[in-house]
């Protein structure tokens, strides 16, 4: 198969995952009618079905390390902010959910999605199995909801403040990197599924013909958690510089002048 | 008013025995931030003289084809030297010593945080250097670069003690700017002035408060570096020498993602100065504050994601490649948002010509330079052409000279009246600016072309190749240029120190708290501070018809210093802990024969590390009878954590005595290196907690501080929980992974 061959065909429309989104879709708009940013939340749609469905997913499921760490990036930092911020100013969570928003419970989740789904067994494991796989994706997703709570909630006051948040970030960012160096330099292979993948769909001898041997394809996978990830939580860190920044001169000098 | 101090005044001062007494030993035993700052700069100034004396002998050798004027290996000493002292003798004492006399003036305090660290902080500079250049009496001064690399630092190849001079060196050296950064940080967050809130911090306070976390990052890793260096060569470990199993690319690793990140924690203090200068001398506040101050937090975290652009010519892989050219050119835009800020804030302006602007102008034009050259060397493809040619020399003298030299000779003559009383010679200034502009282009442009004609560097003569002659004789001319500017420094500091100008509290008609005081300011700093609504507070008392509109809400707050302190002190030693673990699992991946995981005791282990956690429980209780003031409860609880942190200790103490009896220790194979390197720097941090807590309970015992809050106990107790998690992730990594296999 060659290579367009392969970027036109290799699609997969599942059925579960469209009629989910389009109840999704309806949902929020029986949810929120007019009081949401639904821009936000087609975009998360969009996001969310182009990991799911594109060739980055038949390249995640078997073929490459790093393509499934694109998937996992899209999942963990892509959606669930953009979900987060198609909410409405007004939305609260139902009370049994506020025990998720510590600040620890948030970091954690952040740093577990990456860490957790990482352990040899379990990275296999999400590959060959259809349900872990199901899942992984849930759970990437809530946990990356979880930890982006914190900094992108819909009410200001639910936020950390713009100084603690670059904290929190900040760490979190370091906590990843360290799994990407280690993943990065690690001389065996983490996932062992993506070393010697089997050929499902005949695609392997192209694969290998873009250069991808799999050693690099688990550098490129380290790398990736490494500095396009880090780059997604600089960008939030300078989100909350701006914030910090446009604060509100104070009403009361006005009424003083 | 020591402002007019005149030369018989000083001289009675030090002729007169009662005052002479305090002049002898208040400048050795001073903690007064402003004393430290001049003695850093001091400090600075000789190693200045001596460094360059080092590059004025490089240049001579250099000067012409086939030149035997000195021996080969006395020129890579003279390299050697003149790299480590330029940097770490040089540049970074000196920043430092503006930031120690300038920072807590700007906030409104009356001394850094720590001022007794801050005097540690400081003798550290001095005591380095003389163990640095000591090495030429010990039997040869280090003969391998600034950088060091392995295998050529190795004992097999470098046998004179040179190298554990320079490593030893740099580790006391390290330990102070450790110290400084943590003191700039909670000097910043705990010790302000009513009114000088976070977001209205003079630039300068901000990118040195930001570049203090830098530092954090950086220099730990450094030192974790130089322990497994003085390892290797004390103690016969194994962690760089490929013949052993280890990994000379990890030395490169470990030092570029210490030296990268140096060159920002170099070059931000510089911007700090530009930042103060140009708008002062513009007549115009910064443009766009916000934006300069942002980009500086993101220089900071990018430029520890950048450090691979070294090792492109070490063959790291393409993919590794590409994204250090990725990141390493990102890097620019927040740089280059800086660049446009300075001189948008000169677009307009009225610009005033002083020395001070006129060593910002040139900074801004020669730092551009640098950066366009710097862009270049992140394209991996042009790198591996000209990584070891003189382009590189000329590139990244033109950040080190032509951005943060003229920096700080900008800075010198604009904060000299604050600290002296005194105005530099205006025209001695231009002398030395026009010098040092002439003297530094001359010898580093054609440095550009020497490289791309294929000059090596490193190399300590050169053949008679048509062209490198006249281009080689005219960049060592110009360090005479250079040379003789800084005689003219000199002697404009000696003489406008007792001759100059007096300067008033405010001769620049600055903006910046330090203004507001006199000059030199009282030993506590201020009498009274102005109030401050913006970050221009003497700009508003001086126009309070149109004073500039408020920044944020007055409420000030200060969190304890000493819990501050330490939890900088924690951050520092996440990096340090974090190297050693990363180079224990780069090497475990690689199992080596011999001793292994499997000769360690893991139950019993586990038995002494329930111990250690259990010690944390009983501290925290300790805290809490010491909140209700229950001093019994108090006593007994700090003896129960202290027993349990040395219960720990003996366990540890039992797994290595087993190992010593099995014939395991240092030196047998990369295992051992690595897990005595590990546990035993963990065990050190856990005999250090033990020795602090037993201070407590030596001065509670005594009944030396009034049970309550004490947030000193606090932040001991910070660093003993600290240490616990610590051995969470080395029990982890040591005792825990094996078993998965």
């Amino acid at each position: 198969m060659t290579t367009y061959q392969f970027l036109t065909t290799a699609w997969r429309w599942n059925s579960i995952l469209l009629i989910f989104c389009a109840l999704a879709l309806a949902g929020y708009f029986l949810a929120f009618r007019r009081r949401g940013r639904p821009a936000y939340f087609g975009a998360a749609l969009v996001v969310f079905l182009l990991a799911l469905t594109s060739p980055v997913n038949a390249l995640a499921d078997g073929y490459l390390f790093s393509a499934h760490m694109v998937q996992h990036i899209l999942l963990v930092l892509i959606v669930p902010a953009l979900l987060l911020l198609s909410l409405p100013r007004s939305f609260s969570l139902p009370r049994p959910l506020i025990a998720f928003t510590h600040p620890l419970i948030g970091w954690l989740a952040g740093v577990g999605a990456m860490w957790l789904w990482h352990v040899p067994a379990l990275c296999n494991a999400a590959t060959t199995s259809r349900a872990i796989s199901a899942i992984q994706t849930t759970s990437l997703l809530l946990m990356g909801s979880v930890f982006w709570w914190q900094v992108l909630a819909p009410r200001e006051t639910e936020r950390l403040s713009p100084g603690v948040g670059i904290v929190y970030l900040f760490t979190a960012c370091t906590a990843c990197s360290i799994l990407g160096i280690i993943l990065t330099f690690a001389p065996v292979s983490i996932c062992s599924v993506y070393q010697h993948p089997v050929d499902r769909l005949g695609m392997l001898g192209t694969i290998r013909g873009w250069g991808l041997t799999s050693d690099r394809d688990q550098q490129i996978g380290g790398l990736l958690m490494w500095v396009p990830m880090c780059l997604i939580y600089l960008a939030a860190i300078l989100a909350q510089l701006a914030r910090w920044h446009s604060d509100a001169a104070p009403q009361t000098e006005e009424f003083n002048a | 008013m020591n402002g007019t101090t005149t030369i018989a005044e000083f001289r009675d001062a030090i002729l007169d025995p009662a005052k002479r007494a305090h002049y002898r030993l208040a400048w050795l035993s001073t903690v007064d931030h402003k004393r430290i700052g001049v003695l850093y700069m001091l400090t600075a100034l000789v190693f200045f003289i001596i460094g360059g004396v080092e590059a004025l002998f490089i240049r001579l050798q250099l000067a012409v084809p086939n030149n035997d004027f000195l021996h080969p290996d006395t020129f890579n000493k003279l390299f050697t030297l003149h790299g480590t002292t330029m940097i770490f003798l040089v540049a970074m004492p000196a920043l430092f010593g503006f930031v120690n006399y300038v920072l807590p003036l700007q906030v409104g305090a009356r001394d850094m945080a720590f001022p007794r660290l801050n005097a540690f902080g400081y003798w550290c500079q001095p005591f380095g250097g003389i163990l640095l250049h000591f090495s030429i009496l010990a039997g040869g001064a280090p003969a391998v670069g600034w950088f060091s690399y392995a295998p050529l630092s190795e004992t097999p190849y470098s046998s004179t003690p040179g190298i554990d001079y320079w490593a030893v060196a740099l580790f006391v050296l390290g330990l102070g700017t450790i110290s400084f950064a943590i003191n700039t940080i909670a000097t910043v967050i705990s010790c302000r002035g009513p009114g000088v809130t976070m977001r209205r911090l003079p630039l300068f306070t901000w990118m040195n408060f930001i570049n203090s976390f830098l530092i954090l990052i950086a220099l730990p890793v450094l030192n974790a570096g130089l322990a497994m260096i003085l390892i290797d060569r004390q103690l016969e470990g194994h962690f760089f020498l490929p013949f052993r199993g280890g990994s000379a690319v990890l030395w490169q690793h470990i030092f570029w993602a210490f030296g990268h990140p140096e060159v920002y924690i170099v070059v931000l203090p510089a911007f700090g100065m530009v930042s103060e200068i140009i708008p002062v001398f513009s007549r115009k506040p910064i443009f766009g504050y916000e934006f300069v101050a942002a980009s500086t937090v993101a220089i900071v975290v990018l430029s520890s994601l950048v450090w691979g652009h070294h090792m492109f010519t070490v063959g790291m892989g393409r993919p590794m490649d590409l994204f250090f050219i990725i990141t390493s050119m990102l890097i620019a835009i927040p740089t280059g948002v800086k660049v446009l800020n300075w001189s948008a804030t000169m677009f307009g302006g009225r610009i005033r010509f002083d020395v001070p602007m006129l060593f910002c102008i040139a900074f801004l034009i020669q730092f551009t330079l640098a950066g366009l050259t710097g862009v270049s060397h992140a394209s991996a493809a042009l790198d591996w052409q000209t990584k070891n040619s003189y382009f590189l020399v000329a590139h990244f003298h033109f950040v080190f000279v032509g951005a943060i030299v003229f920096a700080m000779l900008g800075a010198l003559p604009y904060w000299f009246p604050k600290m002296s009383g005194r105005m530099m010679s205006e025209s001695l200034g231009r002398w030395t600016f026009w010098l040092w502009v002439i003297g530094f282009n001359m010898t580093f442009i054609i440095q550009h072309v020497l490289g791309l004609y294929g000059m090596p560097r490193r190399i300590f003569t050169y053949p008679d190749i048509p062209g490198w002659g006249w281009m080689n004789m005219l960049s060592t001319i110009g360090v005479f240029f250079m040379g003789a500017g800084s005689l003219v420094l000199l002697w404009n500091i000696a003489y406008s120190f007792f001759r100059g100008r007096v300067a008033g509290d405010n001769p620049w008609d600055a903006w910046t708290l330090e203004w507001a005081t006199t000059s030199p300011p009282p030993h506590e700093n201020f009498v009274a501070l102005p109030p401050i609504h913006s970050r221009r507070p003497l700009w508003d008392v001086a126009n309070p018809d149109r004073p500039d509109p408020p920044v944020g809400d007055d409420q000030v707050v200060l969190p304890d210093h000493n819990k501050t302190g330490i939890l900088a002190f924690i951050f520092s030693e996440v990096g340090f802990f974090g190297t050693l673990i990363l180079a224990y699992l780069y090497f475990y991946a690689h199992p080596q024969a011999g001793p292994g995981p499997k000769e360690l005791d893991v139950q019993r282990t586990l038995v002494f590390s329930v111990c250690l956690f259990a010690s944390s429980f009983t501290f925290w209780r300790s805290e809490i009878a010491m909140s209700k003031r229950n001093r019994g409860p108090m006593l007994g609880w700090l003896t129960l954590t202290i027993a349990l942190g040395g219960v720990f200790l003996v366990g540890q103490g039992m797994e290595y005595w087993k190992l010593f009896q099995t014939g395991v220790d240092v030196s047998t194979n990369l295992f051992s290196t690595t897990f005595f390197t590990l546990t035993g720097f963990h065990g050190l941090h856990v005999l250090l907690g033990l020795v602090a807590l037993l201070i407590f309970l030596w001065l509670a015992w005594r009944g030396d501080f009034a049970l309550g809050s004490e947030p000193a106990f606090a932040a001991a107790g910070y660093y003993w929980h600290f240490v616990d998690i610590v051995w969470v992730f080395v029990l982890l990594t040591v005792y825990i992974l094996p078993l998965l296999r």
